[in-house]
């Protein structure tokens, strides 16, 4: 993907993360985290443009879950309240052990997307999530089995060598889906420098996935139409509109990408678009 | 065995939530989603070893 696939106008993917696992409604009201809210909020990003959405699940009082049932309660919501979204599951989970990284794949039906964390990251000051190569391969594997196409999360440079590791090492399908993540900490500096670096280094034929934290978000996404990306925004990752200015809604924030998309003359994938851009 | 600074409230730094949330006594506020599971030594994760507000505090 590049600048002539902008100046092609091919349409951009919205994927907008609803509510994450590590930050929830202390650091932002807005944030959904039952299934019923999370339901209403894909619903609301899908009418504002998203076409696919990021779950992660949670307890009642808003903590992590990784069970089967509670990833199946939220798509169960989702698919009462959407039209035709993208359901794509979180596996990420730092400190969870691998059996519990498993079970976001286990709903039935199983979801179209999944995500998979190229390797280890740090969190707070003395915890890393490790995302060894052993889980990320059979994470991989129980995704094939199940046709859930991998959405590779690439945190820094170094994860973008364990893509071609993992494409040496398994039959990945076309396209090879890679989400480039900027911000701070262990993921890859926010500078556009980096993102042109990244993006040329990726796979022969891939596709890729813009994030940017915090911040970061408008300017990353706004790189990622630019070269003919797609892009993720949503309260995962940023919870302010402007600064100082906490966000209403997941999909206020796909609402301003869309429109930075359309303005630059990328139209937006409908969910049907996309599944033919990413071959689900 | 549990961080000692975790609690449980619905009220506190300010704030209010329908449901009692991880509240944390050394900080003074509610924590992460993420960080309680480390609150709660959870899976593989310990407070004592893995959060630098207990560790900060404990020794006080």
């Amino acid at each position: 993907m590049s600048y002539e696939d902008f100046l092609a106008g091919d349409p951009v993917i919205v994927t907008a993360a609803l509510t994450g696992g590590v930050h929830g409604k202390e650091a932002n009201p807005n944030i959904p985290e039952t299934p019923e809210e999370i339901g209403k909020a894909a619903a609301a990003a899908e009418k504002a443009g998203a076409s696919v959405v990021h779950v992660h699940a949670r307890k009642p009082n808003g903590e992590r879950s990784f069970a089967t049932a509670d990833f199946q309660a939220i798509d169960d919501e989702i698919r009462a309240r959407a039209d035709d979204v993208i359901i794509q599951h979180s596996t990420g989970g730092t400190g969870a052990p691998d059996d519990l990284r498993h079970e976001p794949l286990r709903t039935d039906p199983a979801p179209e997307m999944a995500s998979l964390d190229m390797g280890p990251l740090n969190r707070y000051d003395h915890l890393t999530s490790e995302n060894t190569r052993g889980l990320v391969d059979s994470l991989y594997d129980e995704m094939r089995e199940r046709g859930i196409k991998p959405e590779l999360e690439v945190f820094n440079d170094g994860h973008l060598n364990e893509v071609h590791g993992l494409l040496d090492r398994r039959d990945l399908a076309d396209p090879v889906y890679a989400t480039l993540i900027f911000g701070p900490g262990t993921l890859t500096r926010p500078r556009p420098r980096n993102f042109l670096n990244l993006i040329s280094n990726l796979p022969e034929g891939a596709a890729f996935n813009t994030l940017g934290f915090g911040p970061h978000q408008l300017a990353f996404a706004t790189m990622g139409v630019l070269f003919g990306g797609h892009v993720r925004v949503g309260l995962e990752d940023n919870v302010y509109y402007e600064r100082g200015e906490l966000a209403e809604s997941n999909a206020q924030l796909v609402e301003r990408v869309v429109g930075v998309a359309e303005t630059l003359g990328r139209p937006v994938a409908t969910p049907s678009e996309a599944r033919d851009i990413l071959g689900l | 065995m549990t961080c000692p600074f975790l609690e449980y409230r619905s009220e506190g730094d300010g704030r209010s939530f329908d449901t009692e949330r991880a509240y944390c006594g050394a900080a003074e506020e509610f924590v992460q989603s993420m960080r309680a599971d480390v609150c709660n030594d959870r899976y593989d994760l310990d407070h004592a070893e893995h959060c630098e507000i207990f560790r900060e505090h404990a020794d006080r």
